[in-house]
């Protein structure tokens, strides 16, 4: 079924003249503008994207120290943080303790990841370089605070193309209780083809994909009447291509017909859920009802897409807003455990799994979050946004389980050794994928643009 | 230019001289149908009509393909297409974008100016003046200020820029962040340049210092993306800025009373005063109330006058409900008074610890049913927290009358229409004090009129003291007293003629001149820039000179600005940009139009000419171009006419191997090059074959979308649920709303740009999903429909009617083959499907 890019390139250049610039686009929507440059070790990405930024010092970055100095005022030289002015500082509320081969402390909130972390490669001292969540949404996604710049899933298609044709190259499952902040700005392909934007996937909705299947409004629109008018538009748009030597932009659209035609009969069926034993959606929380369950859902199908051929997935918790999300600026006690708990046991469900059907060999997952939050309080019991240090992690292929790399300081106000950035996971991402991300570049308005922008170094040290 | 045998275009002189010089030659010339749709979508975004056709092919003069361009040159729907385009070029939206995705439901005044500029032909480097500075340069001209909509085109970040803290540091990022969307949207898209690559530090391959880049953010360190109320007409702004004058000067009477008592015209206007205040204060009545109640615990007690006093439990926020007996009669207008009390904090009459009070919102309801509220008016507003906030429907403004506590003010509501009160009706009045921070009223007083023959401004209310001087005999009046009068009548007086002007329109632009949300506010005179190190705003250098580009060997810093209001700095760059030096002003936007007609630039890369662009494919056309344009005086018709009057416009697109193999990308054009259908064309001319354009110009967007609110900020947008033959479905693409972060997704699929940066040429691509969306989109099926009923309108036969649609849509009959075909086709589906497939032809999607 999957086929590599360089048989893809080849056939499409018996099939029609190389060298226009229109064809050059289609090209790389077709299969990938670049050859791998060197061996990839992962095919394929899931990346669990927690929507409002996580406290990292509630669920992964144990603070002793904090707990020390719980309801002192500590003078960190902060006027004032996003929302709030710095309040004393506070422990976490959690329990804590140390897990694994590893011994990595994680707090009792995440007990089901806690059993993974001899699988986790941590980013102990992540950075951003803005507390803000626009644009540090766009900067966790794009490598960018602006908007207009591809996401990593853009790029990764752009840049490897496809390994099915009966499914999206990128998609996203967003919260189902709606779209995170930026919207569709966090999956945009920027200047890239528009192909390349992620494609949101709905699974509850009656409508999962836009327009996978004729508009109900249109009675005269039926499934023998599509397939004789395909037949028909086939006919006709291989004459007018017929006339017109040398286009092969109008030869590419005779096959993104039947592509459609094929993806259009294929992908209810990756898209149900109940094809899954009992079991299995036990595992993964998945049998949950309403949003409570929604994330495990997500999680599930977004193996089940993975293994039909989809390059990268992006699953989010939360959507954006003052609740239901990592958002917690009123109440760490209160707002945090319910988040948690929607999203701990599918996302080490989903590990267990991928790891027991044998794709974590060349399938990546991420835990990413647009930034971090203070070590004091925000109001009684919340904490604000902190752009300085955050929490994130690695596991799958190529993946050195249970190691770290940095670490912010005694109260995890900010990075401290080994500090990390979101260009720097993005260039082990696209390294595990065979890309350099330094040669990954497409000339917009004047510049060389990449996904790390002019930034980022591979992370070795979490690497096999 | 050079010469070449057989070529009296110019245009063609350099095109053939460089495909001489390749052993290359031109193809011929497409014939009219193929001619009259690439130059109607290219001119018009509109596909020709059958008769639009049919009168070009029968048209026998030599000048028939002229008498075209300018028929289309001259149409309204030029200046539609070249606006469609240079939105993109703006990256316009009607929505802010990033995590709050308001919407700005003042931006489309730009767009309308766009149309408006390119159907006058409006000269381009004033164009390009007064979307820079044209509030500056020409105040008062309404055109001018809603060019200046262009530099709040883009996106805005509502979180940093106004809801965190002013004191974060994010804050600072955010302002830098903000700027540097408007410097490099301003730079792309008149100078083909990309500064922002200087911000970090001096630009790598073109001579751009980081220092000119800092000095272009200090242009913009007073311009803000915000709404600014501005008269659509110019004599009502001029017969404003009068009355606003002689406003002014009375009250400046008050430092120099002799003045006051001097002036005889404001006699009049005291005796005017006089009459309508007895007239007013004899017409209110205060009715007894029959119920109170505080939504949140506040205990209210009835005093003797029957004013309503709060006491006990102070909440942070209250909705307080009176009730009122009224006496049978018509009422017209509600009187509310706060009053002092020793009971309240610095006597009131809010319950604030400062005497302040916020009142968000008053209803008003008569035997319940509400009454509609027209104006409002009080003695005193606090600065940007004015009575009309408490009719506003917004939870989040109130009328508030600090720093004027201590002292009764009052409020007047005017019904939009009087009612009629029975013997037992009551008047229920909710009054909702929602800021916070116990902004609640102390001591209020309600009262009600009938009196519907006296105008507003005679309702004016004023404060206590004033109304006590009138009650004295004119004798017994001190000279203070009397003058204080004076200027209090001429107050009322210019001021209730202020409100009779039209209401002024608003227009989201760059600006300095908007009232404050929270801790976003202006900055007259520009916040400081800092030169930052490695782009870093935690590590500010030197304070940057506003200034432009110091490469192009004219002046380049402005430092007489500083100091100055902003817009100061703004025309400083106007003029910097349309300085008879500045070359590259024109030939950025000769290559632009080049471009729009032959799908690539001369430079390939239109929003960028410095040395990482493209290499031009005919440097010497471009300089030409360039020049001509200049000479016509920047008159963009003169040069789209100029181009498409070339024979190299005018080729057949067909390819040749011979050629091919020499040029397969078609850069020195020996043929045209074709092109798919933007995907706003693709919607407007699915309107147009079936029959549905709406071709009503201007106004305010049309959501695409069935909208319902969210969580957050940012309200949900289902695209699909759209009905699409719903209120404002028909209009052209430009029209809709577009909304950054819920981008249309059919005409994402179809590459439209989704308004987050500057697009000057459009991506072609092909996919599924593409054609998932052709195939099964809404759009295009409704189309199909309409399209069917309409050839079927034309001719009931079966046969008939797939002829018409095929005329409709592709200018042509079909051959024997189709026609047997589809008509099969349509006698097994129907016509509709027979539609389907044709609108999803190459054939109608591509332009030869």
């Amino acid at each position: 079924m999957a086929t590599g890019p360089a048989n893809r390139r080849q056939a499409l250049q018996a099939a029609g003249g190389l060298g226009m610039l229109a064809l050059d686009h289609l090209l790389r929507a077709d299969a990938g503008a670049i050859q791998p440059h060197h061996a990839p070790r992962v095919r394929r990405v899931i990346q669990l994207f927690l929507n409002g930024g996580v406290s990292q010092m509630d669920t992964f970055d144990h603070k002793p120290e904090l707990e020390k100095r719980h309801g002192q005022t500590v003078d960190l030289g902060l006027k004032a943080a996003a929302t709030s002015v710095p309040g004393p500082m506070m422990k976490s509320p959690f329990p804590w303790k140390r897990h694994g081969q590893c011994g990595r402390w994680v707090t009792d909130r995440l007990p089901h990841l806690a059993r993974q972390v001899d699988r986790l490669a941590f980013l102990m001292g992540m950075a951003s370089r803005t507390s803000v969540h626009g644009p540090a949404s766009y900067l966790a996604n794009t490598g960018f605070q602006l908007p207009g710049f591809p996401c990593a899933g853009a790029w990764i298609g752009y840049a490897l193309g496809r390994l099915t044709d009966n499914l999206p190259t990128f998609v996203v499952l967003p919260d189902s209780r709606g779209l995170p902040y930026n919207g569709m700005g966090n999956f945009a392909a920027g200047f890239l083809p528009a192909t390349h934007q992620g494609t949101v996937i709905h699974p509850d909705s009656p409508v999962p994909i836009p327009d996978l299947q004729a508009d109900r409004r249109a009675h005269f629109a039926n499934a023998a009447e599509s397939a004789d008018g395909l037949s028909l538009l086939r006919d006709a748009n291989q004459r007018f291509a017929n006339d017109r030597p040398g286009d092969s932009r109008l030869r590419a659209r005779l096959g993104m017909y039947e592509m459609a035609a094929r993806m259009q009969a294929s992908a209810p069926e990756a898209f149900d859920l109940s094809r899954e034993s009992a079991r299995t959606q036990e595992a993964y929380g998945a049998n949950r009802p309403g949003h409570e369950g929604s994330f495990a859902r997500n999680c599930l199908l977004a193996r089940r897409l993975v293994e039909r051929g989809t390059r990268f997935v992006q699953v989010w918790s939360g959507a954006g807003g003052a609740s239901n999300n990592w958002d917690n600026h009123t109440s760490i006690p209160d707002e945090l455990p319910p988040i948690c708990r929607q999203v701990d046991q599918p996302a080490a469900a989903l590990l267990e799994d991928l790891a027991a059907r044998g794709l974590l060999a060349d399938t990546l997952v991420l835990w990413t979050t647009e930034f971090g939050r203070m070590p004091f309080t925000q109001g009684s019991v919340g904490r604000d946004h902190n752009g300085d240090t955050s929490v994130a992690w690695m596991a799958g292929a190529g993946v050195k389980g249970g190691t770290a790399i940095g670490s912010s300081d005694e109260f995890s106000y900010q990075a401290a050794e080994g500090k990390t950035s979101i260009h720097d996971l993005h260039a082990t991402v696209l390294h595990l994928m065979g890309i350099d991300h330094e040669k990954l570049t497409v000339l917009q308005n004047g510049a060389n643009r990449r996904l790390t922008d002019v930034h980022g170094h591979v992370l070795t040290d979490l690497l096999l | 230019m050079p010469t070449v045998p057989g070529t009296s275009h110019p245009v063609d002189a350099f095109v053939r001289a460089r495909l001489v010089r390749e052993g290359l030659t031109p193809s011929r010339e497409a014939d009219r149908r193929t001619l009259l749709r690439r130059l109607s979508i290219d001119l018009t975004g509109l596909v020709p009509t059958p008769e639009e056709l049919a009168a070009y092919v029968g048209d026998q003069s030599p000048e028939a393909y002229e008498r075209q361009v300018d028929r289309l040159l001259a149409s309204p729907c030029y200046g539609e297409r070249m606006a469609q385009q240079w939105l993109a070029l703006a990256h316009y939206a009607d929505s802010h974008g990033q995590d709050q995705d308001r919407a700005r439901p003042n931006a489309w005044p730009y767009r309308d100016y766009l149309i408006r500029s390119f159907n006058h032909d409006k000269p381009y480097p004033l164009f390009v003046r007064e979307q820079v500075a044209g509030d500056i340069l020409f105040p008062g001209d309404p055109g001018a200020l809603e060019a200046t909509g262009f530099l709040a085109a883009g996106p805005w970040d509502e979180s940093g820029l106004r809801d965190i803290r002013e004191d974060a540091l994010d804050r600072i990022t955010a302002q830098y962040l903000d700027r540097d969307d408007i410097v490099s949207s301003t730079f792309s898209v008149f100078m083909g340049l990309t500064v922002g690559c200087a911000r970090c530090h001096d630009h790598k391959f073109d001579p751009i210092p980081q220092a000119d880049y800092y000095a272009l953010q200090a242009v913009f360190a007073g311009t803000d993306k915000a709404e600014r109320t501005y008269d659509a007409d110019p004599a009502v702004a001029s017969a404003r800025t009068a009355l606003a004058k002689r406003l002014e000067e009375a009250r400046a009477w008050r430092t120099n009373p002799g003045l006051a008592l001097a002036n005889p015209s404001a006699t009049a206007a005291v005796q005017l005063l006089q009459a309508s205040h007895s007239r007013s204060e004899a017409s209110w009545m205060i009715p007894e109330p029959l119920g109170w109640k505080s939504g949140q615990g506040a205990t209210l007690k009835v005093l003797p006058d029957r004013s309503i006093l709060s006491m006990g439990k102070r909440p942070e926020k209250d909705t307080t409900t009176v009730c009122l007996a009224l006496r049978a009669g018509p009422i017209s207008s509600v009187r509310l008074e706060v009053i002092p009390d020793e009971t309240l904090p610095l006597n009131g009459p809010g319950r604030c610890d400062n005497g302040n009070l916020h009142l968000s919102e008053i209803r008003l309801k008569l035997s319940g049913k509400a009454l509609k509220i027209a104006t409002a008016m009080a003695d005193f507003d606090q600065t940007d927290w004015g009575i009309a906030k408490a009719i506003d429907g917004n939870p989040d403004t109130a009328w508030g009358i600090h720093p004027q506590v201590g002292k009764a003010h009052q409020a007047i509501f005017l019904l939009a229409r009087p009612v009629e009160a029975g013997p037992s009706s009551e008047l229920e009045v909710e009054l909702d004090q929602l800021h916070g921070r116990g902004h609640l009223i102390g001591r209020l007083r309600l009262a009600v009129s009938g009196d519907s023959s006296l105008a507003p401004g005679d309702w004016r209310p004023f404060a206590p003291e004033i109304a006590a001087i009138l009650a004295r005999p004119e004798k017994a009046r001190t000279d203070a007293q009397r003058a204080e009068l004076r200027i209090v009548a001429l107050e009322q007086q210019l001021q209730g003629e202020l409100d009779k002007l039209p209401v002024r329109r608003k227009v989201y632009c760059g600006t300095s001149q908007y009232s404050p949300e929270g801790s976003f506010k202006p900055a007259l005179l520009g916040r400081p820039v800092h030169l930052l190190r490695r782009g870093d705003s935690r590590k500010p250098g030197e304070e940057a000179v506003p200034g432009a580009l110091s490469a192009l060997g004219f002046p380049s810093r402005f430092p007489a600005t500083l100091g100055k209001p902003e817009g100061e700095r703004r025309m400083a760059l106007a003029g910097w940009l349309s300085h008879a030096d500045n070359g590259l002003l024109w030939r950025v936007m000769a290559n632009r139009v080049w471009a729009q007609h032959f799908g690539d630039g001369i430079v390939s890369t239109p929003n960028d000419l410095g040395k990482m662009g493209g290499t031009p494919s005919h440097p010497e056309l471009l300089e030409w171009l360039a020049s001509e344009f200049k000479n016509r005086q920047g008159s963009l018709k003169a040069l789209h006419r100029l181009v498409v009057t070339s024979s190299t416009y005018r080729q057949v697109s067909s390819h040749r191997d011979e050629c091919a193999a020499k040029d397969a990308g078609n850069r020195l054009l020996w043929r045209m090059s074709r092109q798919r259908l933007d995907a706003e064309t693709v919607r407007d001319a699915l309107l147009q074959v079936s029959g549905r354009l709406d071709g009503t110009l201007y106004g305010p967007p049309v959501k695409l979308y069935v909208e319902t609110a969210s969580v957050h900020v940012t309200p949900q947008a289902d695209y699909l649920a759209f009905n699409p033959d719903g209120a404002g479905a028909n209009r052209r693409s430009l029209y809709r709303f577009i909304f950054r972060t819920r981008p249309d997704p059919f005409l994402g699929a179809l590459d439209c740009p989704d308004a987050s940066q500057s697009v000057p040429t459009r991506t072609e691509s092909a996919s599924p999903l593409q054609a998932l969306a052709l195939w099964n989109n809404a759009n295009m099926l409704k189309s199909a429909e309409h399209l069917a009923e309409r050839a079927r309108g034309l001719d009931p036969s079966v046969a008939g009617s797939v002829a018409v649609a095929t005329r409709l849509l592709l200018l042509r009959e079909p051959t024997p083959a189709e026609s047997s075909a589809w008509t099969t086709h349509a006698r097994k589906h129907g016509l509709a499907s027979v539609c389907r497939v044709l609108l999803n032809t190459s054939e109608f999607l591509y332009v030869d």
